[in-house]
């Protein structure tokens, strides 16, 4: 390595090991004695568990793909009535909370549920327990996540080249047969991209999972904590879900191979029109998915909020939305300016294998769940104290646990896996040939990055940012260990009051949080409408 | 360019934001700080009394127990918290075995709360009680057939008992109690008979509980009072009844909301206030009007609503060993398979 990439390369090298932190603090469990506890979990929980995880992963892993991909191909490949609205409505689900959607789906689909009343009363059907056996929670987590593969999807749908689906079509080949021959293997790169999101958050989650009393590995790793009290055995067990991350990411690199794709062209030609009852038929799907997945739930939010919003509404709320949007857009600019700086292209970089994996190593604090990367956090701050105790200096842990730079620092190794994903993805269509003009041209690497990379990545940063923003604005369990006096967001709202069976009240900040998630999207769209 | 200017201004409020770290509040000598598991609003109504009772003010911050016991430990003796206050009498006995407490045994506190229900040192004080008992279908059930905890593991409840996920604080304390009456043996055997009776999964929350019975998928349950008051107070003549389990034997099980004040309190006698004003009459009253609860102070009576539901023999096991035996408790849950 010449001595100029060993400049650049080690400034990177300290990012990246900075956003690790929560990871490295999780892993240093394993020096700890685990003992007895692990026993009792082998013999009675680990199995169930292991098994259930699996199958979940698997299903939710197929469900999000096949739907995410087939939406996306849709909105932009095929004219059918409705398309329009429905290419961007599809996107506010990411604005509801996971653990408001299971709520709601439980509240509507349980037996105790209107719909399963009416099919009991009207139809004279038997009830059944939707929370028993996997289909259901499945098809919750489909649901909830559909957009992330839907989003990848699209913008990768939208750079394929258009003559290469003319020339399928004038060989004769069906629609059908275009999207299973070319378009899919031209957008899998995308789409596992969009899958390794959703699986690793899937992982991570705990909301949903307790509203079904499902068990996952979560499920161990709350109870080795809150019933054994060994936050030791908690952080081992949550490093083996970095561990499994980890082996993801390294299948879809692997499945990705050397495929790269420098077409940042964006074509909006729709090479079908899909008339008469095909087209209605089309619109039936893609609405049905558009109102299980928003409207519906939206719809039962609203109804619970009208009744209560006079008793439920206060000045408070003022306080909880500033909060909520300053941490969630501070968070965002943050993360997406170091995803960036991770992600910008340079020869130095793309030589050394060893630093790309340290930079996918620090973006698996998203498989992380989000109180053991909060406690890791102080854990890590408790080891700098004791470092400057040693030598005489004081203790930061009392100055630094409920600060918001604590706070944003979490923000930023928990969401930075889907904020570099998003840049990564962008500075990968970037060729090299501009660093090669640009030294030839004898432009500094600053103005190269200034005026080249940053305004050809700007739709990575900014799909990034939107990501991370609505992530954060739903994130729980962090904020609520981390944040400073008086800093409670609508997430925390939301979850208080929930936790105490008040659902109806719950509804008026999570209407609060729909809302602002969609004038972020919307904003976020605004900004990057060149590009969409 | 116009994103470019964006990206950069959004880049300037996030150097604000984060440089504005420094101004961390500035702890006033009369504030009394409170870490709190005990959610925002059931707490700040009483505060508010207090500030306006005796001038003093209280500064919170929610969190869940686990997490809020963790960040004190680490925040040692330069903790900002003067009291942890929680719903549940393991989270009170844990945080004591942490050194997180102080003994504090002032002849008002000594008064006004039983015995059973506070640390046999003074580390922490029960303040509200709350009463996990028998729900029933009064459609379908006559209280004549309920009688205690065990009897739910009977074949006669065959799929007819719902109960809430193991993984709850109030089901971890209620088998703890168990295991402390019936021996562990005892406790296993009651319940697995309970997981045989299960007409669903466990649910996740009391309220689903009683909703599953009133849709008729069980006809009986194990609930919070609270829970139910609040129930019957939004839908008045739901066909649901409470009956009080073990009354010719332990009594029905009781859990607490509780505080105590922190070893490293830098305001302990703001703190030693406050705990004496929440076991005072009138902050008792507001714990029951506000969450349906049962008063600790037994000089207090029962909210009006709650008085209703009869007098109760309550199970005066201490709760400390509701603690000890909460890991116990949830090991046995957890070989038998009750998720």
């Amino acid at each position: 390595m010449d001595r100029f990439c060993f400049k650049t390369n080690i400034w990177i090298v300290l990012l990246a090991l900075t956003v690790a932190t929560p990871i490295f603090v999780v892993a240093s469990a394993w020096l700890l004695p685990g003992g007895e506890l692990w026993t009792h979990f082998a013999q009675t929980l680990l199995t169930d568990l292991v098994i259930s995880t699996v199958i979940l992963l698997f299903g939710v892993g197929l469900g999000v793909s096949v739907l995410g991909a087939i939406l996306a191909y849709l909105v932009v490949m095929v004219e059918f009535p409705g398309r329009r609205w429905l290419e961007w409505a599809l996107f506010l689900p990411f604005a509801i909370p996971a653990y408001v959607l299971a709520f709601v789906y439980l509240g509507v689909f349980d037996y105790s549920g209107y719909a399963q009343v009416w099919m009991r009363e009207a139809l004279g059907l038997s009830g059944f327990d939707i929370r028993s056996g996997h289909w259901a929670i499945i098809l919750t987590f489909i649901l909830v996540f559909y957009p992330y593969v839907y989003m990848m999807a699209r913008a990768s749908f939208k750079r394929q080249k258009i003559h290469m689906i003319e020339a399928g079509k004038m060989l004769g080949a069906s629609p059908i047969r275009v999207f299973w021959k070319i378009s899919v293997p031209l957008a899998r790169p995308a789409i596992a991209a969009g899958l390794l999101v959703t699986l690793m958050e899937t992982l991570a989650d705990f909301g949903v999972v307790s509203l079904f009393n499902y068990s996952t590995f979560t499920t161990a790793i709350y109870s080795a904590w809150g019933d054994f009290r060994s936050i030791e055995v908690a952080a081992q067990l949550a490093s083996l879900l970095v561990l499994v991350a980890f082996f993801l990411i390294y299948f879809e690199r692997r499945a990705r191979g050397k495929a790269k794709y420098y077409s940042t062209d964006v074509s909006h030609i729709r090479p079908y029109t899909a008339n008469g009852w095909v087209g209605w038929l089309l619109f039936a799907f893609v609405f049905s998915v558009f109102m299980l997945s928003f409207a519906m739930p939206i719809l039962q939010i609203i109804i619970w909020s009208v009744d209560i919003f006079a008793k439920e509404w206060s000045g408070k709320y003022v306080s909880f939305f500033t909060s909520t949007a300053i941490l969630t857009l501070s968070a965002a600019a943050l993360t997406v300016t170091v995803a960036t700086v991770l992600a910008l292209p340079s020869r130095c970089k793309s030589k050394s294998r060893v630093l790309q994996t340290l930079i996918r190593f620090s973006t698996l604090g998203y498989a992380l769940p989000g109180s053991v990367m909060a406690v890791g956090l102080m854990y890590g701050v408790q080891n700098i104290s004791l470092i400057s105790e040693y030598f005489g200096g004081s203790s930061l842990n009392h100055f630094l646990f409920g600060s918001i730079a604590l706070l944003l620092f979490a923000y930023v190794s928990r969401f930075m896996a889907i904020a570099y994903n998003s840049t990564n993805a962008s500075s990968e269509q970037i060729k090299p040939v501009f660093e090669q003009s640009a030294r030839l041209l004898g432009a500094s690497r600053f103005r190269l990055i200034w005026q080249v990379y940053l305004p050809m990545m700007t739709p990575g940063i900014m799909a990034g940012a939107l990501l991370v923003a609505v992530d954060v604005m739903k994130e729980l369990p962090a904020t609520y260990l981390l944040r400073p006096f008086g800093w409670d967001t609508l997430a925390i709202r939301v979850y208080e009051l929930s936790a105490e069976g008040l659902f109806e009240r719950a509804a008026v900040p999570a209407l609060m949080m729909v809302v602002f998630g969609a004038v972020l999207m919307f904003a976020f769209n605004r900004l990057d409408s060149s590009q969409l | 360019m116009l994103t470019k200017r964006i990206i950069v201004s959004i880049l300037a409020l996030a150097t604000l934001v984060v440089g504005s770290i420094t101004l961390i509040q500035a702890a006033a000598d009369d504030v009394v700080t409170v870490y709190s598991s005990r959610k925002e609003h059931l707490i700040q109504p009483l505060f508010e009394q207090f500030t306006k009772d005796t001038g003093i003010e209280v500064n919170y911050l929610t969190g869940k127990g686990g997490d809020l016991i963790e960040r004190m430990k680490l925040e040692g003796n330069n903790t900002p918290a003067d009291m942890f206050m929680t719903v549940d009498a393991g989270d009170l006995w844990y945080a004591g075995t942490q050194d997180v407490f102080r003994s504090v045994l002032t002849d008002t506190l000594l008064n006004n709360i039983p015995s059973h229900l506070r640390d046999p040192e003074g580390l922490w004080m029960g303040l509200s009680v709350r009463a996990r008992t028998i729900v029933y279908s009064t459609e379908r059930v006559d209280p004549f057939e309920l009688s205690t905890y065990a009897d739910l593991a009977d074949d006669k409840w065959q799929g007819r008992l719902c109960l809430r996920t193991s993984k709850k604080i109030y089901t971890k304390s209620l088998v703890a109690s168990i295991v402390h009456n019936e021996g562990e043996e005892g406790a296993e055997a009651i319940v697995s008979g309970w997981v045989n009776n299960l007409a669903a999964t466990p649910n996740a929350k009391d309220s689903h509980v009683m909703n599953a019975i009133l849709a008729g998928q069980c006809d009986v349950g194990l609930v919070n009072t609270y829970y139910f008051g609040r129930l019957i107070e939004e839908t008045p003549g739901a066909p649901l009844s409470l009956f009080w389990a073990n009354q010719e034997t332990s009594g029905v099980h009781v859990n607490v909301s509780g505080a105590g004040v922190t070893k490293h309190a830098s305001n302990a006698e703001g703190a030693i206030q406050l705990l004496e004003w929440l076991s005072s009459a009138k902050a008792q009253a507001i714990y029951g009007s506000l969450n349906k609860e049962y008063p600790a102070n037994q000089s207090v009576a029962s909210d009006e609503v709650v008085s209703a539901w009869g007098a109760f023999k309550q199970d005066d096991m201490n709760l400390a060993i509701a603690g000890i035996l909460q890991a116990d408790a949830v090991a046995l849950m957890q070989r038998i398979g009750y998720k």
